[in-house]
């Protein structure tokens, strides 16, 4: 009888708050589990490089791109298909 | 950090509606490009320009997560539509984005602002007259 009644005290002082704590907890952590890891400034970036709209389906490593004459920062040559100047904006956070 | 990629597929969806809605408002090609750089940003954001199909007429948006950069490129007649102050005004929009952790937010929000500055209007007396 005592053996019986500790159980079923186990199952409603521990069981039930235990299973409480695990659905809110399932709740509260849902939506950032679906919508997956979440970039966070300062500490290490994770993923391959991304280009959306870039020229056909390649992603260039940065290793591979053809490196710039020394003294060229914005402005280059006018070959075919370099830009002849540029413009444009920088930030930070 | 865990592996994987950038962008869910979602997310990814939404860059790229905002970049073919600048394109449409602007003429221009817009092309976004988040990843590192193993040189300095700004040659490196240029030499990504220059791999477009026609660079003079794009705009590139250059993110690099980890270095916490972001660089604007105009090629040279873009840049006639998208004045260097109006691209400063997008990158400030990103950048409170980024700052908050919020990458697509930004990426979205700065590349419709970017479409909606260099947005030419039709020019109405260069149009051909209608017939009667």
């Amino acid at each position: 009888m005592i053996s019986l009644l500790s159980g079923h005290t186990l199952l409603v002082f521990v069981g039930i708050p235990a299973l409480v704590i695990a659905v809110v907890t399932l709740l509260v952590f849902a939506s950032s589990i679906a919508r997956g890891p979440r970039y966070r400034p300062g500490l290490s970036w994770w993923a391959p490089p991304v280009w959306i709209n870039g020229p056909a389906t390649t992603k260039p490593d940065p290793a591979n791109l053809p490196e710039l004459p020394a003294g060229s920062t914005p402005t280059a040559t006018a070959a075919r298909g370099v830009a002849r100047s540029t413009g444009g904006a920088s930030a930070s956070w | 950090m865990p592996a994987g990629d950038a962008f869910t597929h979602d997310q990814l969806l939404d860059i790229e509606r905002a970049v073919r809605h600048a394109e449409a408002a602007s003429g221009l090609h817009f092309s976004v490009y988040v990843g590192g750089a193993d040189s300095e940003t700004r040659p490196f954001a240029v030499e990504l320009l220059n791999e477009l199909p026609d660079p003079d007429r794009s705009v590139l948006v250059y993110v690099d997560p980890a270095g916490r950069r972001l660089e604007i490129v105009t090629g040279a007649t873009a840049k006639r539509q998208l004045s260097d102050h109006s691209a400063g005004l997008a990158a400030l929009a990103m950048q409170t984005s980024f700052a908050a952790g919020d990458l697509t937010g930004g990426l979205v929000t700065g590349v419709q602002q970017l479409g909606d500055h260099a947005h030419q209007a039709p020019l109405l007396h260069a149009n051909e007259p209608h017939q009667q």
